[in-house]
């Protein structure tokens, strides 16, 4: 992996379209610009992961579970107690 | 064609069914073909099949029915690999999933589909949506008796 040292308002430039600045660094906290062409998708890396993990969980669920969906919201029946 | 699954048994389908998600889904990148089905009994709910892996099927709904007023912004290059004439013409889908306390829905990351050609991707929302959305299964009691 590459490791560059930044100081704050100093840019990292990747290919020629993506510019991250640091934007503030507090504590243990640092703050990134993103500036990205909108066809490049930026999301955290927790996201991702977050995502993995409920499709595999939700490839587990068996019929029985989800048929227990309840009718659509809106005006409620209450015809299936 | 014949496809195994676990759930539904052995299923027939048209070379035309299949609906090719090229990049796969997160977490499931083997999973490039897929298979969308009604449940048998529960017309709110539909199934996405893999085609390749008989264990592996997603629970999927439309999430309007169930969240009124659900949308969510995703940028360009989420949707240009779908070749959609007009965004109107995508079907959006949401995938069921279940914790301890209720079934979910994942509106963080809805599956798109351009079904005229077949093509499917499961997109990142931006902003805040959350992984599971806790649907109660049983209507919000009454507070006050009316």
């Amino acid at each position: 992996m590459l490791v560059l040292s930044r100081q704050r308002d100093e840019s990292i430039m990747i290919g020629d379209n993506i510019v991250i600045t640091i934007v503030d660094i507090r504590g243990d906290k640092v703050r990134l610009g993103i500036n990205a062409p909108s066809e490049i998708p930026v999301h955290r890396q927790e996201v991702y992961e977050a995502i993995q993990r409920e499709n595999l969980r939700a490839s587990r669920l068996e019929p029985k579970d989800a048929r227990g969906l309840g009718k659509p919201t809106g005006p409620a029946s209450g015809a299936d107690a | 064609m014949q496809i195994r699954t676990t759930r539904f048994g052995a299923l027939h389908i048209e070379a035309e069914d299949v609906i090719s998600f090229p990049t796969g889904l997160l977490g499931l990148e083997d999973c490039r073909n897929w298979v969308l089905l009604a449940d048998a009994q529960n017309n709110a709910l539909g199934w996405l099949q893999s085609a390749s892996r008989p264990e592996v099927a997603l629970a999927v709904v439309s999430p309007r029915r169930f969240v009124p007023h659900y949308q969510f912004r995703v940028f360009r290059s989420e949707l240009a690999p779908l070749e959609l004439a007009d965004v109107r013409d995508a079907q959006v889908l949401t995938i069921v999933g279940k914790n301890e306390r209720s079934i979910t829905l994942n509106l963080k990351a809805p599956v798109v589909i351009n079904l005229e050609r077949r093509l499917g991707r499961q997109v990142v929302a931006n902003g805040d949506q959350p992984v599971q959305h806790e649907l109660t299964s049983q209507p919000a009691p009454l507070k006050k008796s009316a």
